[in-house]
């Protein structure tokens, strides 16, 4: 397989794939909300941002739960068309999985198939009951999923251990300071600050309060690791042409992308101090002809901050080993000069599971539609969202641009 | 469970106090972890090779709370990756010093598989690794 290969769109386009709007509920724990009730409050949001009604919707793409395996039907047998009144008039309505970065992977199959014809308009729908959830239920399922059960599981392996393991290597390759770890839990919290929908909203914390809780699985701390939450997020995309038809001028394009798979056990990990972003962001910039420099924010998976720092060092955003001291020289902070994760990431917003990646790639379209309010940055063009799933199995990397009217 | 006879001889090796990696009989290439095919070559001829186990340690973990299911007996312990010299490479445990500590490990240093697994309440199925003495 060749590493580059072009888009068969471009901005000029008719059917440039564009997202039109976004919806997104507070994630934290709602023992009071419920899942098809989310989804569809959700949906009408995002619908609602795009001057769209559910009826201007063909295709319905699901993001996964993974609360519960009977929620899961739901989604995958067309509920939501039931939900949304859209009997009869849906086109298709499935469901897209790759784990943390489904998001990554749902924007490229809604973008191929508006390109091709086989969508007009794409609803992507998610929500996530983690927070309201059993703990010790989905602790047991978080240490069965994306672990190979004949040869790793017998070892005692689980989600926060497979984190460990990325982020002591992290460590060691680059020697990070435990104090430069727990900086990138105090930028993403310096965000989440000023997202109302974060679940860590209206709750500071410092990199000795970070350091001073207690280890978890050496080197993280149990600040270091993202909490269970609840939480739903939606994107609408169409094709530029149905946009500037419907007098849609604000959108947002997919400039392009890039990804590697690069293992499915975390034994397997060639380095975990890297993971797969250099690949994937190689393939991402020959894509678009873009370059790290070409960057202005960044929204990437953050469910511990080891795959935080290698990602901004493989997208080439920071020299290579400087991750960590780069978070804590407050480059990413508010006001800084590569905000990143500006929702407080995964780590303060809440860890929605599969939908934290949505809610990361959500924000950066909402910065690029300039619709961030009190966390705006100020003329943002150009976003790069990165996403990874299982035990950190693939680098999914999308860089956004903004189109329409507003694009310079 | 299922039937799966690479899995299993795997671990009836490993009972025996041997480690061994899945050897290709057509291309000679190690896989592990074994495979149903062979990744390099996709043969279906697959055997086996004991290795000594001497590799080194990319990185490692001292889970201490939320063990899974069943493994709450076993808390603290500790996970690592290691590279075999081999060239191949595996999850296992680590066996701590005598006074229960993983302190002594540090990321690229050389460990060992270790034969007879320290003493466990509960028997696990994975290859146990230390620290080598040199």
């Amino acid at each position: 397989m060749s590493d580059t290969w072009p888009l068969n769109i471009n901005a000029k386009s008719p059917n440039d794939p564009v997202f039109i709007g976004i919806g997104e509920l507070p994630s934290g724990k709602y023992p009071n909300r419920n899942f098809i009730g989310d989804l569809t409050h959700v949906a009408l949001l995002a619908l609602k941002d795009a001057q769209m009604v559910p009826r201007d919707v063909d295709t319905i793409l699901l993001i996964p739960n993974l609360h519960s395996a009977f929620d899961q039907a739901d989604l995958i047998f067309s509920r939501m068309a039931e939900e949304l009144g859209l009997i009869g008039h849906l086109k298709s309505s499935f469901m897209v999985h790759s784990g943390g970065s489904t998001s990554d992977n749902a924007t490229r199959l809604a973008s191929g198939l508006i390109a091709s014809g086989h969508a007009r308009t794409v609803l992507v729908l998610q929500c996530e009951r983690w927070g309201s959830a059993d703990v010790n239920e989905m602790v047991t399922m978080l240490s069965k999923y994306g672990i190979p059960n004949e040869w790793e599981m017998p070892t005692g392996l689980q989600f926060n251990a497979i984190g460990a393991l990325i982020q002591r290597r992290y460590m060691h390759a680059t020697n990070s300071s435990a104090a430069d770890m727990a900086a990138v839990c105090v930028t993403l919290r310096k965000w989440a600050l000023l997202n109302p929908n974060a679940m860590y909203y209206g709750k500071p914390l410092t990199v000795e309060k970070v350091l001073s809780s207690k280890v978890v699985a050496d080197p993280l701390h149990a600040l270091e690791c993202p909490m269970l939450a609840d939480g739903a997020v939606a994107f609408v995309m169409t094709s530029a042409e149905n946009a500037k038809r419907r007098g849609l001028d604000n959108t947002v394009r997919v400039a392009g992308s890039g990804g590697c798979v690069s293992h499915y056990s975390v034994g397997q990990e060639a380095d975990l101090g890297k993971l797969g972003w250099a690949t994937a962001a190689k393939r991402a910039y020959e894509q678009s002809g873009w370059g790290p420099k070409d960057i202005q924010i960044a929204q990437i998976y953050d469910t511990y901050a080891a795959v935080m720092t290698s990602a901004v060092e493989g997208l080439g955003l920071c020299e290579p080993g400087e991750g960590a001291r780069w978070f804590a020289s407050g480059v990413a902070d508010p006001g800084g000069k590569m905000p990143c994760n500006t929702n407080g990431g995964m780590l303060s917003a809440g860890h929605t599971g599969v939908g934290g990646g949505t809610a990361l790639l959500v924000e950066g379209v909402r910065q690029l539609l300039g619709r961030a309010g009190e966390r705006q940055v100020a003329d943002a063009q150009r976003c790069v969202v990165g996403g990874t799933g299982g035990s950190y199995m693939d680098a999914q990397v999308l860089l956004l641009e903004r189109a329409g009217k507003g694009a310079q | 469970m299922s039937v799966n006879p690479i899995r299993d001889e795997f671990r009836a090796a490993l009972a025996r106090g041997e480690l061994l990696v899945q050897k290709c009989n057509d291309c000679g290439k190690l896989n592990m972890y074994p495979r149903h095919a062979c990744p390099h070559c996709q043969s279906l001829s697959l055997g086996w090779q004991q290795v000594r186990g001497r590799g080194v340690l990319h990185s490692y973990t001292v889970l201490r709370v939320g063990a899974p299911e069943g493994f709450d007996q076993d808390l603290p312990y500790a996970l690592g990756v290691v590279k075999l010299e081999d060239g191949v490479q595996m999850l296992g445990r680590l066996v701590p010093d005598a006074q229960g500590n993983w302190d002594h490990y540090r990321c690229d240093q050389t460990v060992e598989f270790q034969p007879v697994p320290p003493e466990q309440k509960t028997p696990r199925a994975c290859a146990w690794f230390t620290a080598t003495s040199l």
